[in-house]
């Protein structure tokens, strides 16, 4: 409100001369009536009011305060001096815009995915229980797995908790109207909205009575996003039925608009009870065992309770049920050494105010790294505005010794200059928050769609704009800080003395580049490591041939086969793909490659001897002919055939397994795999009965860094063979697009209402397994690029102006018969200076930088000596390279206009 | 022997100038000859100090100034007393008198051996 009176100054200034005008002529009329002669009235009323320069400045003080009034002239000054010299402008803003551009944009992904608490009540009182031990127990899902009834137990501990809430994410067959597609949901206990504290923008949402099944039909309620975009926000939507994975559930009600689950990475479209599992997870029927594993359990604390103290109240309990487990029927026989394991496990609490996401888990590392290397970044541009500034402060030098010389404080000159770089921050700032929009759709174009598209957004929201002002103002600090210094510790007699320039200024200016050189070594190196994980990565492959090669998957447990059904179905869509004229080759497994995910177990295997195997092995099922679609070989053995494929009579589960190479040079040692009897489990009770039939070539199976030990099995014809479905991976002849409509149809002939779940080539799946390789290569490539080129431009600055001051010396030096050679490596010796001193601090800084980044690097260490020595000497020649161009012209001085031109 | 005239003490001027103007608007000049009839017989005003006190009490809602036309038909700028001025120099006033009482019977106790 006073900051108003700014706007208003003229008016106010107005009325102020016309009031005092107006006091001053009625004073004189007063004092001549009073018999005294007009000057002598003028002089009089004057002295009465005391200066009526100084009334007004008291005044104004009252309008502004006046601090705020000289930063307010400043700014003018500032934005004037600006306007004048557009480049300048344009490079400081420019450099800033960048700078904050990029940290706000990837702050606004640690933000989303590390940072944000979840929408609901109180999410600082969340916790995330998690096993820590040996669970015995089989589990499927990605972390912090726990059992459906461990988390009906810890419901009845309300001294500590004010409710307790498990969940886990799936995919179901959706069909709501039109044709079935595959659709996010989460599975969730009775007490999940309650105790998140979200409620239903219509209907209701799930409550307590849903965790009983019911008698007439299963509730599920919809995301807000869902039943907006999908179902056109229809409001006759409650009590309409759904079909999930083909069994009808009646839609109870729509969640609240903010809410979008408790995983980042996975929104899903619809919440379903837990009571509901057997449908949600087709052939699932292990809700009330409490040896598998598959929901995250959190809970909310009391008020006033930490996890340190509910995790010590549990214990008790938690040892208690240890113990009575182990007596319950059906607990699995295991080794006494497991069993002292399992006796040690002890439940862990950790705060969970963002809930519970594999995809945090996933990127959190990648993003802090991008994180430190936008920080560097705008760290350097800070450096080059400071730089430019300096330069600028040289060129003004007149302007300010002039100033001084009036009298203006060193504090006042000083706070000048640091309006003039808060500015240029607040216009860069203003520059970034309109580029990091678009910078934040390109980073989240770098993710898998499927996962990007729903998780997170490029909106600039208010903790952003916040975010980047801050950033600003911190930026705009940071530069101008030196050339601010600089000017106030300039003495007045010294400055006076001199000629051109101050000496101090150059000095500080080449610290500031060798700063530069510094942080752009340390980023450039950084880059030069992600993009060689990169290469590494893709040209060691997954270990087989993906030309040509594609794959899809179809789940027909999810709509509505029964086992036996589903097995047919994949058997016969396998037989018509083969036959099909646009391919050459085709095989199912029954997980997929790639995706990070695998099915996976310890494995008994009986030689001579038995041993249980250490770690657990990859396994997969797959049918005759998978290896040599994939192109890889046996090296020993045969592959499956159809005497492998058929249900045995004698026995239930396959009879024959092939192993890699990876798991025979694990586990024998240099003895014959062939016959070797294997089976998955590793507990005293574990039959091997499963003869090793073959060995084939190691490939990659959940990514591309691993090279596990892997077992397979025939998928079995008519068999128990599919969980949900198959993974088929097909050559194609000709193009994959021909291909995609024949197989397309066939699968459409085989069940119009069975829908594709993906469809890709393989180079593609490969491709998306290093999105975050590829993430961290190009961006700290752009950012390595980008930082060089700053340096760049600072460098050939300071050594342009170093020759123009040095003009005249390298004049008389030529003169007296120097040859040019010499005055070029007169300026290039203070280059050489500033690119060792940069080096030398920046080498122990990437040191430091490989332990944060050495999870994500493969096939090369963070200190890897020849990436750091070629990338310095590059480095090198281009900054000399970037010297030698004014340091060239310092040759070709001709002494006489030098020496003229004083 | 005091002198006849003493310094305005700190703080009291905007509590003057309410006062004035609260027994009707007036210009900067008349609050000024006001001030001076005052001063004459007690305190000493700075006449300097009075438009800064003017403009500070009219930003804080105390005072209303609008252009009108004076007594000699020039235009001036009339100031006078707002609602919350009225309130505010009710406030100034009960609390001199209490610090005037306070004052007094302080000297009145060291008085009494």
């Amino acid at each position: 409100m006073k900051l108003l009176n700014w706007f208003r100054r003229d008016r106010l200034e107005h009325g102020l001369d016309g009031e005092l005008q107006y006091h001053l002529d009625r004073r004189i009329g007063d004092l001549m009536e009073e018999g005294l002669p007009e000057s002598e009235a003028r002089r009089r009323a004057r002295l009465e009011i005391g200066g009526l320069e100084q009334v007004r400045e008291e005044v104004r003080d009252v309008w502004l305060t006046r601090w705020l009034r000289d930063f307010l002239y400043d700014l003018r000054f500032s934005a004037r001096s600006f306007l004048r010299s557009p480049s300048f402008t344009a490079a400081t803003v420019l450099s800033l815009g960048i700078g904050i551009g990029a940290t706000t944009a990837i702050y606004s992904l640690v933000d989303q995915v590390i940072l944000h608490a979840l929408p609901v009540r109180d999410p600082e009182r969340l916790v995330l229980m998690d096993w820590k031990g040996e669970p015995v127990a089989t589990g499927f899902g990605s972390w912090n797995l726990m059992s459906y009834p461990i988390c009906r137990d810890l419901q009845r501990h309300d001294q500590v908790f004010d409710g307790v809430l498990c969940r886990a994410s799936t995919t179901v067959t959706l069909s709501t109207d039109g044709a079935p597609e595959p659709t996010a949901a989460e599975i969730v206990s009775g007490t999940y909205f309650n105790v998140l504290g979200v409620g239903a923008v219509l209907g209701r949402v799930l409550g307590p009575n849903d965790d009983q099944p019911p008698a007439e039909s299963a509730a599920v309620v919809l995301a807000y996003d869902f039943w907006r975009t999908r179902l056109a926000g229809d409001p006759a939507i409650v009590g309409r039925k759904v079909l999930v994975n083909q069994f009808p559930m009646t839609v109870v009600g729509v969640a609240a608009p903010t809410f979008r689950g408790i995983d980042v990475g996975e929104v899903p479209a619809l919440w379903m009870p837990a009571s509901m599992s057997a449908h949600a997870l087709p052939g699932f029927t292990n809700l009330l065992d409490r040896r598998t594993r598959w929901m995250q359990v959190l809970g909310r604390l009391k008020q006033d309770v930490t996890p340190a103290q509910a995790q010590a109240a549990l214990q008790p309990w938690f040892k208690a049920m240890l113990v009575e487990d182990m007596g319950l029927p059906g607990f699995p026989r295991i080794t006494a050494q497991r069993r002292q394991l399992f006796l040690a496990s002890r439940l862990e609490l950790t705060a969970a105010p963002q809930g519970h996401s594999s995809l945090r888990r996933r990127l959190s590392q990648p993003l802090w790294v991008l994180f430190a290397a936008t920080a560097v970044l705008l760290g350097l541009a800070c450096l080059n505005v400071a730089g430019l500034f300096l330069a600028r402060g040289s060129a003004r030098d007149r302007e300010i010794r002039t100033r001084l010389a009036l009298g203006a404080s060193r504090g006042r000159i000083g706070r000048q200059l640091l309006a003039d770089s808060v500015l240029v921050a607040l216009a860069g700032g203003l520059c970034g928050v309109a580029l990091a929009p678009l910078a934040m759709g390109a980073l989240i174009a770098f993710l898998p769609r499927d996962t990007a598209a729903t998780a997170l957004h490029s909106n600039v929201d208010v903790r952003l704009l916040a975010f980047a002002f801050l950033v600003a103002v911190a930026a705009g600090l940071l530069s101008g800080l030196a050339p601010a210094l600089q000017a106030g510790r300039r003495s007045l007699a010294s400055s006076l003395r001199e000629r051109t320039g101050s000496g101090g200024g150059v000095r500080l200016r080449k610290v500031i580049v060798a700063a530069q050189i510094a942080l752009s070594l340390v980023l450039v190196i950084g880059a030069v490591l992600f993009a060689r994980t990169l290469t590494v990565l893709l040209a060691k492959g997954p270990g087989f041939d993906t030309t040509s090669l594609i794959s899809f998957g179809i789940e027909p447990r999810r709509s509505g086969y029964a086992p036996l059904a589903a097995s047919r179905l994949v058997f016969r869509i396998h037989d018509q793909v083969r036959a099909a004229p646009t391919t050459s080759a085709s095989a199912v497994a029954r997980y997929p490659l790639l995706t990070g995910g695998s099915w996976n177990n310890q494995m008994t295997i009986q030689t001579d001897r038995r041993i249980a195997t250490d770690r657990e092995a990859n396994l997969n099922a797959v049918t005759p002919g998978f290896f040599s679609t994939l192109g890889t070989r046996i090296v020993a053995g045969r592959d499956f055939d159809e005497r492998d494929t058929h249900a045995g009579a004698g026995q239930a589960g396959p009879r024959t397994a092939i192993v890699n190479e990876a798991f025979v040079s694990r586990y024998f040692a240099g003895r014959n795999p062939l016959g070797a009897l294997i089976c998955v489990g590793s507990g005293p009770d574990a039959q091997p009965n499963i003869e090793v039939v073959g060995v084939v070539a190691t490939f990659s199976y959940r990514g591309l860094r691993e090279e596990s030990e892997q077992a397979f099995f025939p998928m079995l014809d008519g068999g128990e063979g599919v969980d949900v479905g198959g993974a088929f991976y097909v050559k194609v002849r000709g193009t994959p697009e021909e291909a995609a409509q024949s197989i397309r149809s066939i699968v459409h002939d085989a069940d119009p209402a069975l829908p594709i779940t993906y469809f890709r080539t393989v180079n593609e799946q490969v491709s998306r397994s290093l999105n975050t390789e590829r993430i961290l290569a190009t961006l700290s490539g752009g950012f390595g690029a980008l930082a060089l080129l700053l340096s760049l431009v600072g460098l050939s600055g300071v050594m342009s102006f170093v020759v123009s001051q040095r003009t005249r010396e390298i004049g008389i030096r030529i003169a007296l018969g120097a040859r040019g050679s010499s005055a070029v490596w007169l300026v290039l010796r203070d280059a050489v200076a500033m690119i060792a001193a940069g080096t030398a601090v920046a080498l122990p800084c990437v040191w430091a930088f490989g332990r944060l980044v050495e999870s994500q690097l493969f096939g090369v260490t963070p200190t890897d000596p020849a990436t750091i020595a070629a990338t310095t000497l590059v480095l090198t020649a281009v900054a000399l390279g970037a010297a030698l161009v004014p340091a060239y012209g310092a040759s070709t001085v001709n002494p006489v206009d030098a020496l003229r031109a004083e | 022997m005091p002198p006849s005239r003493f310094p305005i003490p700190q703080g009291t001027l905007d509590m003057l100038v309410l006062q004035i103007l609260s027994v009707g608007p007036a210009h900067g000049y008349a609050v000024a000859q006001r001030l001076e009839q005052i001063s004459r017989a007690v305190v000493q005003v700075n006449q300097g100090s009075l438009y800064p006190a003017l403009h500070r009490l009219e930003q804080k809602g105390w005072l209303r100034a609008e252009w009108k036309a004076s007594e000699t038909g020039r235009d001036a700028k009339i100031y006078s007393l707002t609602r919350a001025g009225r309130r505010q120099l009710a406030v100034e006033k009960d609390s001199w008198a209490r610090l005037a009482h306070a004052v007094r019977l302080i000297f009145n106790e060291g008085g009494q051996p």
